[in-house]
């Protein structure tokens, strides 16, 4: 496991790639966002380090996934109007010249500031450092704008970048380091989102239809619709939701209008000029494209979050004659020491995945390694809670042991002295009932 | 008076322990006709490279336009002669798989981006219009050296060289050339430096400067 | 005209004026490049065959009479012919295995022949519980047969036209079985070409009560010790060979391999000698083309985009070539599979990256060298003509 400021290291090259962005874009007022980015970073920092011992972390994080959430809808307002924009139509003429003006360049740079700064906090507040861990990134955040200032200034002119694709850089900087932090990561909640909405609309819509003898439905389509539910479609709707502006930004400056030549009388003044605005073109696609790699390993944290969960290998137990599975609180693991323990029991080809954690009250709960809207792909425990491995759900440690959503479902049990006592039966009775629906609700489509 | 489109101090080029060119200071006004004459082996060739960019010297100050050409790079050096000179060559050195044309073209995409009408404008201009698409090997020496006049200055050069542009031509077709030079030259106001071993073509020019084992050894002005 | 369009038009122009060279290159590359496919589509599809017909070998040892010949050809998994009937007894080998003690799931035949409308068929009687237990992948058109009903493998039935339903009379020499086909069997193996019928009904039509020919055994190994427990029932079947059916899959797969290992030295060899052609071709090439090159960079073109045009000629021949090559591997994929494996390969598309992958690469690599001197090149002596 590597120790905390190697994991920070992605995170301030971050910071660093976005303000060089800034500085190039708002080359003419360079102090000014240098010094909006800096106070954003430390206001942001601080103002979720104030959220998080104020409030809960629930709700720092809440506030922090939003404010992304509307970066990331930002930057799908800024494509379209580039697109349209491109398509050369015109565009009010204020929006050019605010987007030049000085509080416009602070402005922008501030919230970009108060974001990573955020996003900075979060990740130093879940893994429960203090203070001085959140000063030291604060000044590594001050040194890497220095070094930013500095290089930007090195490289060479040719580079520019359009307003658009600073947004795209900007956004994609920000949801890649959102990405590492799982209870702030976008991409996961919007593929389930999606998946939700394509569940809800083929019912609604089919329902509406009379379905299944509807004269327009042959059966063949079903096959058509049963893709609608698969669990690709969360992903890949996901996927395009998460490209799509990124790619019209792209698109939008590959469509930009060569400036008119045809005033020039000689033909070779005329070709170098045309050349120069290719050139220039091509070099504005660099940031956007490279913001396309950033959405990409942003998906890929997602998917794959380097995040290690507690996820003990599940202890085999037997039941005893009576039918009851005797757990003792110290035996070969013990009990109360508030992480995750798996079990399974295994009897006459019937099996069920079970655990026992005790709840940051003090109360020993047993509940099932499955939920009950979600395949059963278990739970995992980081940053004081648990997580579905299906739907990358997290569960407060509290809320464990309370039916619902996809809360783990909980088994009957007692609590002795010497243990937890459960019943085999009922045990392996709700494991089959919950896992056989959701293994039911997945494929109905099809 | 006119500024000084090339200007060369101790200009020196030497191969080992050959020394084509001898310590030369030569300035040429912007706009003149200079015409090189000496034997095969007196430098003049060596000359004609150095002031395109073509190769470097041993020693010297070179001064062509507002570029000191020591100072510039291999690339730097491309990206100077394909905008500052245009070349004309005794072998004409016509790409043999490309129409007329195309060869104007490829001069073109190498400046910058190649636009078909201009050079076929440029062709038409050099009195080629009825043979834009055939190749070099179906045209006459003539017409080749046109193709390459066409090429030569289709990017606006400041400066045009010739290396003996008339040497495989007979007489007719060399009066049709450097009649064709002497037009364009009027239109498009570029400098010609020009190679060649034919005191009647020399006499074209402004000025004829004459080399000898790398040596100036006579000038003479046109009155 | 766009930069990029112009530069494809002059390379393809180029090519078109060496047509006899581009096309011996693109020969090459080809052939390179196809070798190349048919190895990797060979391995892949035959390795992922062998292993599934090792997978889904249900029995893992045979018991045959000691006489009876065992010959594996070219058509896989086959048992070859029985040179002389030679029986087991029923009765010894399930002795045998109760006093083992080994859990095995078994499964009896007695192959032999009846007379079908004048013609000899291949017979087998079998337990069908056996059967359904043993060999899970046996698809049956139709149904499972009650007694005196027969199952028939797909091949005979289009033969002698049989469907499902249809009354057949097969002559023994003792006397006439008359069956009910209950279903078609299809099993791409020998099955095949088999008709299946009750075991104690052959016996008895044969003349042949408590006689099998092979018995087959899904043997649980817990703990590895196949080999052992084979041996084990040798010892106790003197007159029988027990073997386990792992050796005879692994001839497949011996197989396989050798091929393998035959091809890569022929792609290898191949690869180096197609190298070093279009090193030769290209040398050869930039040569020729030396005074075209310093004409460009007396035009002004630097040693980079001189060298794009050249080395863009070689990436088009590349890619050309790659195509060429997956088409013409395939082809030889499904040559050697068919000849050697008596199967059918299958196309994989995305194979096609690796083919043009392989040719690209071939391409540029070969003309690495006289790239270099491309971009070295002077202009002012190529010019001259040196």
């Amino acid at each position: 496991m590597l120790s905390l400021p190697y994991k920070m290291i992605p995170f301030l090259l971050s910071w660093g790639a976005m303000l060089l962005v800034l500085l190039r874009r708002f080359s003419a007022h360079r102090r000014t966002a240098i010094a909006a980015g800096i106070v954003g970073y430390a206001c942001g920092e601080a103002g979720a380090w104030l959220l998080f011992h104020l409030y809960s972390a629930e709700v720092a994080v809440g506030v922090m996934k939003s404010a992304v959430g509307v970066g990331f809808l930002l930057l799908w307002s800024a494509a379209v109007i580039a697109i349209y924009r491109s398509t050369g139509r015109g565009f009010p003429s204020w929006g050019e010249s605010v987007g030049r003006t000085k509080v416009f360049a602070g402005g922008i740079a501030l919230a970009a500031g108060v974001l990573m700064g955020g996003i900075v906090a979060c990740r130093l507040a879940g893994t429960g450092s203090g203070t001085i861990a959140c000063f030291v990134a604060a000044l590594a955040a001050v040194v890497l704008a220095g070094a930013a200032f500095v290089v930007e200034e090195k490289l060479p002119d040719l580079f520019t970048v359009s307003p658009a694709g600073a947004m795209a850089a900007l956004v994609s900087l920000l949801l890649f380091t959102s990405s590492s932090i799982i209870r702030l990561d976008l991409f996961a909640p919007l593929s389930m989102k999606v998946m939700k909405f394509a569940h809800d609309f083929v019912h609604q819509f089919f329902e509406s239809m009379l379905i299944p003898d509807h004269l327009f439905i042959r059966s063949y389509l079903w096959g058509y619709i049963g893709l609608l539910f698969g669990k690709g479609v969360g992903f890949w709707g996901a996927l395009a939701i998460w490209f799509i502006p990124v790619l019209l930004i792209l698109l939008s400056v590959n469509l930009e209008r060569l400036p008119p030549v045809a005033h020039i009388r000689q033909g070779a003044k005329r070709r170098k000029m045309v050349a120069a605005a290719i050139e220039n073109r091509r070099l504005r696609l660099v940031v956007p494209a490279l913001s396309c790699v950033v959405f990409s390993l942003a998906v890929y944290r997602s998917t794959f979050p380097a995040v290690e969960y507690w996820d003990p290998k599940p202890v085999p137990v037997t039941a005893a004659a009576n039918g009851e599975i005797v757990i003792p609180k110290k035996g070969e693991v013990d009990l109360e020491d508030g992480k995750l323990h798996k079990f399974l029991y295994r009897q006459n080809g019937n099996q069920a995945r079970f655990m026992a954690v005790m709840t940051p009250e003090g109360k020993l709960t047993v509940v099932l390694d499955a939920c009950a809207i979600c395949k059963p792909d278990g739970y995992g425990q980081a940053e004081g809670s648990v997580v579905c491995y299906y739907c990358k759900t997290l569960i407060p440690m509290d809320t464990v042991g309370k039916p619902g959503g996809c809360n783990p479902v909980p088994v009957p049990f007692t609590e002795k002295e010497d243990g937890v006592h459960l019943d085999a039966v009922a045990l392996v009775n709700t494991w089959t009932t919950t896992v056989q629906s959701t293994t039911r609700v997945k494929e109905e489509g099809k | 008076m006119p500024s000084a489109i090339i200007q060369t101090t101790g200009l020196t080029r030497s191969y080992g322990d050959i020394c084509a060119l001898k310590p030369l200071d030569l300035t040429v006004p912007e706009g003149e006709w200079l015409s090189v004459m000496g034997h095969s082996g007196s430098g003049k060739s060596t000359l004609l490279n150095l002031l395109g960019g073509l190769d470097r010297p041993s020693d010297g100050s070179l001064r062509v336009g507002n570029e000191d050409l020591r100072g510039l790079t291999e690339d730097g050096l491309a990206r100077f002669r394909r905008e500052f000179v245009g070349i004309i060559f005794q072998q004409h050195h016509l790409v043999p798989y490309l129409t007329a044309v195309e060869n104007v073209m490829l001069s073109q995409y190498f400046h910058s981006v190649p636009d078909e009408a201009e050079a076929r404008f440029a062709l038409e201009r050099v009195g080629l219009g009825h043979r834009l698409k055939n190749r070099p090997g179906e045209l006459s020496g003539g017409e080749q050296q046109r193709v390459c006049i066409a090429r030569a200055i289709i990017n606006s050069p400041k400066l045009l060289l010739g290396d003996e542009p008339t040497g495989n031509l007979d007489h007719q077709s060399t009066l049709m050339v450097m009649e064709l030079l002497k037009e364009l030259r009027a239109e498009e106001r570029f400098t010609i430096v020009m190679v060649t071993h034919n005191p009647e073509v020399a006499n074209w020019g402004d000025r004829t400067i004459h080399l000898d084992d790398g040596v100036l050894v006579r000038e003479e002005r046109k009155s | 005209m766009n930069k990029r369009r112009w530069l494809l038009h002059m390379v393809l122009r180029a090519l078109a004026h060496r047509r006899g060279r581009t096309i011996l290159l693109l020969a090459v590359l080809a052939m390179a490049s196809s070798l190349t496919t048919a190895l990797g589509l060979v391995s892949l599809s035959m390795g992922k065959r062998v292993a599934e017909e090792i997978r889904k070998y249900g029995a893992n040892v045979v018991i045959m009479p000691e006489k009876a010949r065992l010959t594996v050809g070219s058509g896989g998994l086959n048992f070859g012919e029985i040179s002389e009937p030679v029986y087991l007894s029923q009765r010894q080998v399930e002795d045998v295995l109760a006093r083992s003690g080994m859990r095995a799931e078994r499964s009896l035949h007695l192959r032999g022949a009846l007379r079908l409308q004048g013609g000899d068929i291949p017979v087998e009687g079998v337990d069908f519980t056996q059967i359904r237990r043993l060999f899970p992948w046996w698809q049956i058109t139709g149904g499972w047969p009650a007694a005196g009903e027969a199952v028939v493998g797909r091949d005979l039935a289009t033969r002698y036209r049989m469907k499902p339903g249809d009354l057949l009379e097969l002559a023994a020499p003792q006397k006439v079985v008359r069956l009910r086909v209950a279903g078609i069997v299809a099993t791409g193996g020998e099955e095949d070409g088999l008709l299946f019928m009750g075991l104690p009904e052959l016996q008895d039509a044969l003349g042949l009560n408590g006689n099998v020919t092979l018995v087959r055994l899904l043997v649980t190994s817990d703990g590895g010790g196949l080999g052992q427990k084979v041996s084990v029932l040798q010892g106790l079947l003197p007159g029988a060979k027990v073997s386990e059916v792992r050796q005879i899959a692994r001839t497949s797969e011996g197989l396989l391999a050798k091929v393998k290992l035959l091809m890569i030295l022929v792609t290898t060899v191949v690869l180096i000698s197609a190298g070093s052609s279009v090193t030769g071709t290209m040398s050869t090439t930039v040569l020729e083309r030396s005074k075209e090159i310093g004409l460009m960079k007396a035009m002004g073109g630097t040693r980079w985009e001189v060298l794009m045009l050249f080395s863009a000629e070689a990436a088009l021949m590349g890619i050309a070539g790659g195509i060429a090559g997956y088409l013409l591997g395939s082809g030889i994929a499904q040559f050697i599979t068919r000849t050697v494996f008596a199967a059918s390969s299958e196309m994989i598309p995305w194979f096609i990256c690796v083919s043009v992958g392989a040719s690209f690469f071939l391409a540029l690599l070969g003309s690495l060298g006289p790239m270099v001197s491309v971009f070295k090149l002077d202009p002012v002596r190529s010019l001259r003509g040196e």
